[in-house]
């Protein structure tokens, strides 16, 4: 059988800018590809991207040639399997358990979230990036991982130095200091934090994992904690960003919405519209094929959702935002074992609070300039802005 | 080969062959059955392969428990006695004939 046919066209300058033509040609033409750009074979069909999620004896989530490691100073989760990435998994658990996201966190976000839109100025342009979704996503995360004292703003630094430590391909120099300057501060904080909870525990992260009858090793409760930090925040942030967007450029379905009340199904529409994470790595654990094209053991391949949630065997006119789509089969949380540890959460502070709240407040939001909005993204992607005037 | 009949929430009834050793919820997939959705692929990480087995059914499956049981909480729609996540059951020759009703959503 053949090998990936070989893309070496595409830019990573592109991919960054808009990968969405790209990805609708490679499904029509080449849906497996080796794309030179990100020395990666791209997986751009809904049932491939699934498959390989699902399978993870073939395809293990340990790519051990990224800056990943560098950058967190450890061995995540995300890059473990089997065992070893469950034990870890379990650990922060509890945190997430339904009765605490239904009596703590959801609480604790709806208070946050009148507060944070209360702060916000009236009819004038807002920008909704630094006013309200960054440092909304930063505070309950905080309030959720046991690291109340850190601030919005460190909270944001923090996770982008991460994200560019992990994503710093071309090894520079200055995404690593950054990143180990994070380290520093995050530790310390950390460690004073764990000793507070040693003494006073609670439902948050640290605490659950801190106090565990038998706890994971100190360096991989760090580990996992950032890892939450790293993931824990352009996610959501860029979630609101979008679904506020497709709600503002589509008023009919704003009013429909308005109307009935489903806005958990227009959570789901935005975040397959745009997936906030648009593209994960897998590494073949032995010789394997996809669609009759020979992958290697050891082949990187890259599951594009960002791809899948389009892919036109699922979803008609996938590149538009349409909340009344239906049966809305996104893969934007992942799938199989390492399935998004956030998802619920997601669902209930976005779908749940947030959106009902601030067109309850803010009924007749208007984006500003609309034409001004700059998307950009390649391995996470959402507005850079979203100008907002509020009466 | 075991039979399984998926009832959706319209009253559509779907019986379709199984593999002893699969779950439930593999089965769905399998067979097309729109009423599963399995986000996180058996992992039970996510809530989204919910189905209430038929009452006749219930005393040779057994309800959820534990893990199982938490989890559920997560489902979209009304958790029952007989909710369970169809991951988590596996198709056994004494399961023949089984009976399950599809909730409206799993989202």
């Amino acid at each position: 059988m053949p090998l990936a046919p070989v893309n070496d066209a595409v830019t990573i300058t592109e991919l960054i800018g808009n990968p969405y033509p790209f990805y609708r040609q490679m499904r029509a033409e080449t849906p497996v590809v080796s794309v030179k750009a990100v020395n990666r074979v791209m997986l751009t069909k809904a049932a491939d991207t699934r498959a390989v999620k699902d399978d993870a004896e073939t395809w293990s989530s340990d790519d051990p040639d990224t800056p990943m490691k560098r950058a967190f100073q450890a061995h995540t989760l995300m890059r473990k399997d089997g065992e070893e990435h469950l034990r870890e998994r379990n650990a922060m658990m509890p945190t997430f358990t339904p009765k605490n996201l239904k009596t703590l966190w959801g609480p604790a976000y709806e208070r946050l979230a009148g507060q944070y839109l209360d702060r916000l100025p009236k009819d004038e342009v807002v920008d909704l990036f630094p006013a309200l979704a960054g440092p909304l996503a930063a505070r309950i995360l905080a309030e959720i991982l046991g690291l109340s004292d850190a601030t919005d703003d460190d909270m944001q630094a923090w996770s982008q130095a991460l994200i560019d430590g992990a994503g710093n391909f071309g090894g520079f120099d200055e995404p690593f200091e950054r990143v180990d300057r994070a380290h520093l501060a995050m530790n310390a904080l950390l460690e004073r934090r764990a000793d507070f909870y040693r003494a006073n525990p609670d439902e948050t992260a640290l605490s659950v994992m801190v106090n565990a009858d038998d706890p994971i090793e100190w360096g991989q409760i760090v580990s996992n904690i950032k890892i939450a930090i790293g993931g824990g925040i352009n996610e959501p942030r860029d979630a609101l960003l979008t679904v506020l967007h497709g709600l503002l450029t589509n008023p009919d379905q704003l009013d429909e919405l308005k109307r009935t009340g489903n806005w958990g199904a227009a959570f789901e529409e935005a975040i397959r519209w745009v997936a906030p994470i648009q593209v994960s790595s897998r590494r073949a654990t032995r010789d394997t094929q996809i669609r009759g094209i020979d992958i290697p053991k050891g082949t990187v391949v890259m599951t594009c959702q960002a791809s899948s949630n389009h892919d036109e065997e699922l979803f008609e006119n996938g590149h538009l935002f349409n909340a009344f789509r239906g049966r809305n089969p996104h893969q934007s949380f992942g799938s199989g074992p390492h399935h998004c540890m956030g998802t619920h959460l997601a669902r209930l502070m976005l779908g749940k609070i947030m959106l009902p709240m601030i067109f309850d407040r803010f009924p007749n939001m208007e984006l500003v300039e609309p034409e001004t909005v700059v998307w950009k993204g390649f391995g996470f992607r959402g507005p850079l802005n979203l100008p907002v005037r509020l009466t | 080969m075991p039979k399984i009949t998926f009832i959706s929430a319209d009253g559509t009834a779907q019986t379709v062959d199984a593999r002893t050793g699969d779950n439930v919820m593999q089965t769905a997939l399998a067979q097309g059955i729109e009423g599963i959705t399995a986000e996180c692929g058996g992992a039970m990480a996510c809530a989204t392969c919910h189905a209430y087995v038929a009452d006749d059914w219930a005393d040779k499956v057994g309800p959820a428990t534990g893990a199982e049981a938490d989890m559920l909480d997560f489902a979209a729609c009304e958790v029952t006695p007989s909710s369970r996540l169809s991951c988590q059951i596996t198709i056994t020759e004494e399961l023949d004939g089984l009976v399950l009703r599809l909730p409206e959503t799993q989202i």
